[in-house]
């Protein structure tokens, strides 16, 4: 037995030595913080495993509306999502914008198809599970946000069906085209026809 | 005095919460809203226009709005419904857009 008892003291030595050795790290201040510089990828790794894999278990429970694709929403969704995330998500005609280059990580340009922005954002996508699984997962982020990524969350000050009209919205936004989007977002010459 | 205190903590609080419920109204957007650009609707595929789609239901809806709010002619059809786009000075008659 003295070789389980010597086995777990060296296992804690290198347990304590390893927590002192991040600590040190940790406040040593070496760490780039800074958007500018890219993670390494090892700490881009651990970071984006832990953002998807938390979505993924909090949005799973998510029931989506059976009438996310009607006009309604449509336009009740463009209009917000033309006020609140543009900016950083782009709309159609736009490929890059101030915010898309200073931030980091980069927001995902939701006017691309999943393929060429390397996730499922629903709408997109013939497989109905993954379909539903994507736009769970939007909910969840337009809702709740993400930690340090700059995506605020939206939830204490817009109702849920606010943000599934956004959602619906982002279910079309790749097929639209930049005279189609500007039709659907502008909020002038409105009127309450579309409330909800 | 834990009394006293109690009120105006209380008020703040439903004053913070009956705020933060009006927070992004939408009505905040109202004075820089644009008009939809109903005119490129003459410029698209109509072939390709497929009526029961939401997204042509929705512009269609955009601009049939900006149909009857530049005009008052409420038997025009759609075609003519983008001759008067770009009205910006209608746009403190439409400040209505409720969620």
């Amino acid at each position: 037995m003295p070789t389980l008892t010597a086995f777990i003291k060296s296992l804690f030595i290198a347990t304590v030595i390893g927590l002192v050795g991040a600590g040190l790290f940790i406040y040593s201040g070496v760490y780039p913080i800074g958007a500018d510089v890219p993670h390494n990828k090892l700490s881009y790794w651990l970071l984006e495993t832990l953002r998807e894999r938390s979505v993924a278990r909090a949005a799973s429970d998510i029931q989506i509306p059976n009438d996310l694709n009607t006009s309604d929403r449509l336009l009740a969704g463009g209009a917000d999502y033309n006020d609140m995330c543009a900016g950083c998500h782009l709309k159609p005609g736009k490929t890059a914008s101030d915010f898309t280059i200073g931030l980091y990580p980069t927001p995902p340009n939701l006017t691309a198809t999943s393929d060429d922005h390397g996730h499922e954002h629903g709408g997109d996508s013939d497989d109905g599970d993954s379909n539903d699984v994507a736009v769970q997962r939007q909910f969840w982020i337009i809702k709740h946000g993400i930690k340090a990524s700059g995506m605020p969350a939206w939830g204490p000050t817009h109702s849920d069906e606010r943000i599934w009209n956004m959602v619906a919205f982002l279910q079309r936004l790749p097929s639209l085209s930049p005279d189609q989007y500007q039709i659907l977002t502008a909020r002038g010459n409105t009127s309450d026809s579309h409330d909800h | 005095m834990k009394r006293k205190l109690l009120s105006p903590i209380l008020i703040l609080a439903a004053l913070g919460v009956a705020f933060s419920a009006q927070a992004h109204d939408p009505k905040e957007h109202m004075k820089d809203a644009e008009n939809p650009n109903c005119a490129a609707m003459k410029d698209m595929d109509h072939s390709k226009m497929d009526m029961n789609d939401p997204v042509m239901q929705a512009m269609m809806k955009q601009c049939m709005k900006d149909m009857h709010n530049d005009d008052g002619d409420h038997s025009m059809g759609h075609e003519d419904a983008s001759e008067d786009d770009h009205k910006k000075d209608s746009d403190e008659q439409h400040s209505e857009h409720q969620h």
